[in-house]
């Protein structure tokens, strides 16, 4: 081979290596974004693992939001604050704020300590259900003791309020357990896991009940009826529900030998 | 460091137990030692099962060693066990599959850069481990269609269910992990990667089907063993339980009371209806149980079964911390050979119910 025959190979070696090294370029560039595509998508799945089952996040990624429901049983715990529009207008909003995070930080706790799972903070409202996520065959000891655990949790609150000179908190919770349609719903700019049916109706109502009785907690006696007989309750009036057709027994919870 | 050394691990809530011929059968029949050894010594047969259900003698006659072991981390990772997961990642390293490799299934889920029969049989596993609910045919459907014949996917269903009990075992004590976990990052590993995989992929030999009398796949839960009949893994599954129930640590009773909890929150009627006959014939039947089934509370259990019997229904589904802070504090309340075995025996329950849930839901048995 000649010179020029040399310098033509080496001039095609060169040329080669280039186009070998601006496609490698370019293949870890495509590589990263993949990388990083991926941390986001998985941070994604992590963030909405806290609001549904692991089951229902896959699918939604996998292949998009899904519109068909499953028929559940749950327990439903409706619980707010007692006299919170009073609490509201008296002190200023950043405080308010900040006595709110304290109180949902702590109710959440009582939630998850027990195997619940806290569907939505509706102003100071929080609705926790149990055996949504996964079939729970004592959902209804759970939820009860998670009301037993907000009691406690708003009477320590209450403490650490009051030595700071803030209002002191009390709270309301009903509960009821039945049937209904649990998936996605919402619109398409914004959805949420949600439990549809009566049954949270119901807690919510009898969560109202609360105040004309005198008590903090109060259930219905579909929730008595897997209820472990060791839970102090005191019974009250059947209630008449709107949208139920018979009165609804209701019970005071007063508490368990456990605490 | 890569693997789930982020995940939040407890102190390991039990001393070691020292036993040096133990030790050192394990570390013969192993090839290697392990430091988990002394932990599970508080009840040999852990000791012994960790051994006899070891992937590379001869367990799988369907599956290669690298679809196991991913299937493993797959639920493991699900499972946020350190341990296991940690472990068997540094296994796979010492193969040969490169840390850019394995990172990139980890960031993925173990759903992405893997062929298809591996992808759909990690998936498998994962959902036998959630059993929320079990896998049905239509995954079943999924793996055949992926080239898997019927004894790999029931090899595959004992891989998971066995990952199941070992996440559970490793977990609830807070297993220290294996000092040698960073093993595949040192020079002189590096340096001697190909022998090293060679050995390591040496010593795993496939198993051959084996023919086996009916009468000695029978016994507690011998519908979920006859699951794997004609496999090596009936065998192995068969000893594991009876070996477990014959350790007097923790009584029979205990132990199927256990089980009973982890059916019923599974919802796994066959699981729960077995437990209950087993139950039966230690003096406990009828309405006894169910009373203890339906508050796991009740005045007829033992000192230790009114721990156990509501600690095995949190072994069911749990998050890390949560489940090691309610077993430390078990822990302080019972001796620590009484707690390995309740934890041996909740990483039974789970696998044996999860099992049973997926014969039940494939009408397999």
């Amino acid at each position: 081979m000649g010179l020029t025959g040399a310098l033509a190979l080496l001039a095609a070696l060169l040329v080669l290596a280039a186009l070998w090294w601006r496609s490698e370029r370019e293949r870890r560039r495509l590589r990263d974004r993949l990388v990083s595509a991926s941390r986001e998508l998985q941070n994604l799945q992590t963030s909405f693992a806290r609001f549904a089952p692991e089951e229902i996040v896959e699918r939604v990624i996998a292949t998009g939001v899904e519109t068909h429901g499953e028929r559940k049983e749950v327990t439903a715990l409706f619980a707010d604050i007692v006299g919170y529009t009073a609490l509201a207008e008296s002190v200023e909003p950043t405080v308010l704020v900040r006595i709110l995070n304290g109180y949902f930080e702590r109710m959440s706790r009582a939630v998850t300590d027990h195997r619940g799972h806290v569907s939505t903070f509706v102003g100071d409202g929080v609705l926790a259900l149990f055996g949504a996520f996964e079939p729970n065959p004592w959902q209804a000891n759970d939820a009860v003791h998670s009301a037993l655990a907000m009691r406690r949790e708003v009477a320590d609150y209450s403490r650490e309020l009051g030595a700071r000179g803030l209002p002191r908190l009390a709270i309301g919770v009903g509960l009821h357990r039945g049937s209904g349609v649990a998936g996605l719903v919402g619109s398409r700019d914004l959805m949420q896991y949600a439990f549809v049916g009566r049954t949270v109706n119901v807690a919510s109502r009898v969560q109202d009940l609360t105040r004309v009785h005198g008590v903090d907690i109060l259930l219905t006696g579909a929730v008595r009826e897997t209820l472990d007989p060791r839970f102090r309750l005191r019974p009250l009036p059947p209630a008449e529900l709107r949208g139920v057709a018979r009165p609804v027994p209701l019970f005071a919870v007063e508490g368990h030998p456990d605490g | 460091m890569a693997g789930l050394s982020g995940i939040e691990w407890g102190e390991c809530v039990v001393p070691p137990r020292r036993d040096p011929e133990l030790e050192d059968w394990a570390a013969r029949e192993l090839g290697t030692r392990l430091d988990l050894v002394p932990y599970l010594a508080h009840t040999p047969w852990q000791v012994r099962a960790l051994v006899s259900h070891a992937f590379e003698r001869g367990l799988f006659v369907h599956l290669h060693q690298e679809l196991a072991e991913l299937v493993w981390l797959a639920v493991s990772q699900d499972n946020s066990c350190r341990y296991c997961y940690d472990t068997h990642r540094a296994l796979l390293r010492l193969t040969g599959i490169p840390e850019a490799r394995m990172r990139r299934l980890e960031e993925q889920g173990f759903t992405a850069d893997l062929d298809l029969p591996t992808r759909r049989a990690c998936d498998f596993g994962r959902r036998l481990s959630r059993c929320n609910p079990p896998p049905d045919a239509e995954d079943v459907a999924g793996l055949r269609e992926a080239g898997l014949s019927d004894g790999a996917v029931r090899e595959i269903a004992w891989v998971a269910s066995y990952a199941v009990a070992g996440n559970r075992i490793s977990t609830l004590p807070a297993l220290p992990p294996e000092p040698h976990e960073d093993m595949p990052e040192r020079w002189t590993v590096r340096l001697l990667a190909p022998l090293v995989a060679r050995r390591v992929r040496g010593r795993f030999r496939r198993g051959r089907p084996e023919t086996q009398a009916a009468e000695s796949l029978e016994g507690p839960y011998a519908f979920v063993v006859r699951l794997f009949e004609g496999l090596p893994t009936a065998r192995v599954t068969r000893e594991g339980i009876d070996d477990a129930l014959a350790s007097p640590i923790l009584p029979a009773r205990t132990k199927w009371l256990v089980c009973a909890v982890v059916a019923r929150a599974l919802g796994c009627a066959r699981s729960e209806s077995e437990a209950k006959r087993l139950l039966a014939a230690e003096g406990l039947a009828g309405e006894e149980v169910e009373g203890i089934l339906r508050h796991l509370a009740s005045p007829k259990l033992d000192r230790v079964e009114t721990l156990a019997v509501p600690f095995a229904r949190e072994t069911v589904w749990y998050q890390t911390a949560q489940i090691q802070r309610k077993a430390r504090e078990l822990a302080k309340q019972i001796s620590p050979a009484e707690f390995m075995e309740l934890a041996g025996m909740a990483g039974v329950a789970n696998r044996l119910c999860r099992l049973g849930a997926l014969a039940d839901a494939l009408s397999w048995a």
